[in-house]
């Protein structure tokens, strides 16, 4: 990992002197249109689909872009931050998926829930502490037996899902209470409550990314672990906050979902692992990690729901939707192969 | 050695007896299982001192200079600051008794910018709601204000590092010992990845350093590099220290020699050389 840092040519002064000031503006203009190619694409999508689509230019269409991408933009942050810090969490969508059916089985008058009728705000309560249980759970193996991310959390992955099916005997609930629902009834401007949460969290998790030490020391995990440590930054602890903070992000989608839907089903959510893995990648956030931010990801979430209101609207066959969701990863990956290579 | 060498190490000897002793060894030792990677070394670093800690690949100087910096504690023997014991817990325990370590691959986070690089772990925050908040108008006034003490001018400290050249990147992270190292600067082999041009650069800032008070520990695998900046040459082989020479007193030749264990023999001494030169 440290190796690959080390410049691999020998740069000479000589070399710097020759690059002129004009052909250092050119390539940082390159570079950082490069790193904001996300708001290009996504302005020509949504040029292109407005002005050859009937019925996609309007208000109400653009909220529901807005509205449909909630559930992958949050998702992504969690994924955002567990990737910049060098790792990857593919249990986002089982946390998700998992607390959604365990908050309406403790909540939800449905003869198959718990019966328990817990307030929402227990309710809660309840799951986002197993959200953050699960991170810790997934950062326990990486931390202390140092297994490597992908397959913990791709076991976690699994195995969430399952526990939260073979809990609630996999039958679909609904029934909840009002104030449950609330994120997604309330509506301000025709637009629901759940857009603006979406929007603060963004505007939170941004903030702590940026302008505070522990978001630094993500940044910083990410682009070189041994550096980290050599400077006497506590890499557990850092890992530890992120992994859990991954999994409280997840169980908020989880409320947000189950509050849409007004109930739960066994097949909640599926597939949102590669859609959050697509829009975080075309965001401008590396698999390698260290690099990218929460608005560029944010806007890759909008790409992707822009692209499947098109198809929406042009009722498109549902294969197509599966291929294009298949070239979108394709496009993200090369995205973020090109950045690579222009460093 | 002639005799008028020897007349004039033991006037280098006495003069050191006059000067403080910033940092001591005692008998330090330490295995990794079977190998032993360092045997019993002693020696000492005066104030305002530049000494170079040469060897072979293995010799142990990598070892030594982590006991100093904290990375690891010794198997047996006694470290001492300023005439007080330390032991070393973390390379955070040495950075704050002011032993700042440069290492071998810069360690600078190429994803970052110079500011953050600087500040690698001792950020400037304020806490606001007991969230520690990055102050990040200062970190940025002091980057600017040691990179142009550190004499390497750069478009913008806000760049991210993967832009810059090895020479600049470099300069960061000795900025970070112009900065922060108070008593003593480990540099392990600081021109490694570098051209010619910065590692002149390198070695000029490591001279103008040395004045102003820090005392300054190269290792380093190039002896004309070793030989045009430091005052004392410490050479290990497997582990133990076969020689301490003042500069002025020895040779490339000598020194060689005491690397391969060649000391004794005449003929072997010219051809040695060529294998160490890079």
């Amino acid at each position: 990992m440290t190796n690959r840092l080390l410049p691999i040519r020998m740069v000479t002064g000589a070399e710097t002197v020759l690059a002129g000031p004009r052909q250092i503006q050119l390539k940082r203009v390159a570079r950082m249109l490069l790193d904001n190619i996300v708001w290009l694409i996504l302005a020509l999508c949504l040029l292109i689909f407005s002005l050859s689509i009937s019925g996609f230019f309007s208000y109400e269409n653009y909220v529901n872009i807005l509205y449909q991408s909630v559930f992958i933009a949050i998702l992504g942050i969690a994924e955002a931050f567990v990737l910049i810090s060098g790792n990857m969490d593919l249990s986002v969508e089982s946390v998700a998926a998992c607390t959604a059916i365990i908050s309406v089985w403790l909540c939800a008058s449905s003869p198959y829930a718990s019966g328990l009728l817990l307030n929402t705000w227990a309710g809660l309560g309840i799951v986002l502490l197993i959200g953050a249980g699960i991170g810790a759970f997934n950062a326990f193996f990486v931390l202390r037996l140092k297994v490597d991310s992908f397959l913990v959390t791709l076991s976690t992955y699994i195995v969430v899902k399952g526990l939260a099916v073979l809990i609630t005997g996999g039958m679909g609930m609904n029934g909840l209470p009002a104030a449950f629902r609330l994120v997604d009834t309330a509506k301000v401007l025709n637009i629901p409550l759940m857009v603006f949460l979406m929007i603060l969290l963004y505007l939170f998790f941004s903030f702590l990314l940026r302008r505070t030490r522990f978001g630094r020391h993500v940044y910083i995990i990410g682009g070189n672990k041994t550096a980290a440590y050599n400077f006497g930054i506590s890499v557990n602890r850092v890992l530890l906050g992120v992994f859990v903070l991954s999994g409280v992000i997840s169980a908020i989608t989880g409320w947000f979902m189950a509050a849409r839907t007004n109930g739960a089903t066994a097949s909640m959510a599926t597939g949102f692992l590669f859609e959050v893995l697509a829009a975080v990648v075309i965001g401008g956030v590396s698999l390698s990690g260290g690099m990218g931010s929460l608005v560029g990801v944010f806007a890759g979430a909008l790409i992707l729901s822009t692209i499947h209101s098109a198809l929406n609207i042009t009722a498109a066959s549902p294969f197509l939707t599966e291929v294009m969701r298949g070239l979108l990863i394709l496009v993200a990956v090369v995205l973020d192969a090109l950045r690579r290579m222009f460093r | 050695m002639t005799p008028r060498e020897r007349v004039s190490r033991g006037r280098a000897e006495a003069e050191k007896a006059r000067r403080k002793v910033i940092l001591r060894l005692e008998g330090i030792s330490k295995s990794f299982g079977s190998v032993v990677a360092v045997n019993n070394v002693s020696f000492e670093i005066y104030e305002n001192e530049k000494i170079a800690l040469v060897g072979d690949n293995g010799a142990g100087k990598s070892t030594l200079i982590k006991i100093i910096s904290g990375n690891f504690p010794p198997d047996r023997g006694e470290v001492y600051l300023d005439g007080r014991r330390v032991s070393f817990k973390s390379p955070v325990d040495a950075r704050k008794s002011g032993i700042e370590t440069v290492y071998q691959d810069l360690s600078v986070c190429n994803n970052l910018d110079s500011i953050a690089n600087l500040f690698i772990g001792r950020e400037l925050t304020h806490r606001i709601l007991g969230l520690p908040i990055l102050r990040g108008k200062e970190m940025e006034d002091t980057t600017n204000e040691v990179l142009q003490k550190v004499g390497i001018s750069m478009p913008s400290v806000r760049d991210r590092m993967e832009y810059l050249s090895g020479g600049q990147r470099q300069a960061v992270a000795l900025g970070r010992f112009v900065a922060w190292g108070k008593r003593l600067v480990l540099l392990d082999e600081p021109t490694a990845a570098l051209g010619v041009r910065e590692t002149k650069q390198v070695l000029t800032l490591v001279e103008s350093t040395a004045r102003e008070k820090t005392s300054i520990l190269l290792i380093s695998h190039n002896l004309l590099q070793v030989f045009e900046v430091v005052d004392r040459i410490v050479v290990l082989r497997h582990g133990e220290v076969v020689g301490v020479r003042e500069k002025n007193t020895t040779t490339p030749d000598e020194i060689v020699s005491m690397i391969t264990g060649a000391i004794f023999i005449q003929d072997r001494k010219r051809d040695a050389p060529a294998k160490k030169r890079r």
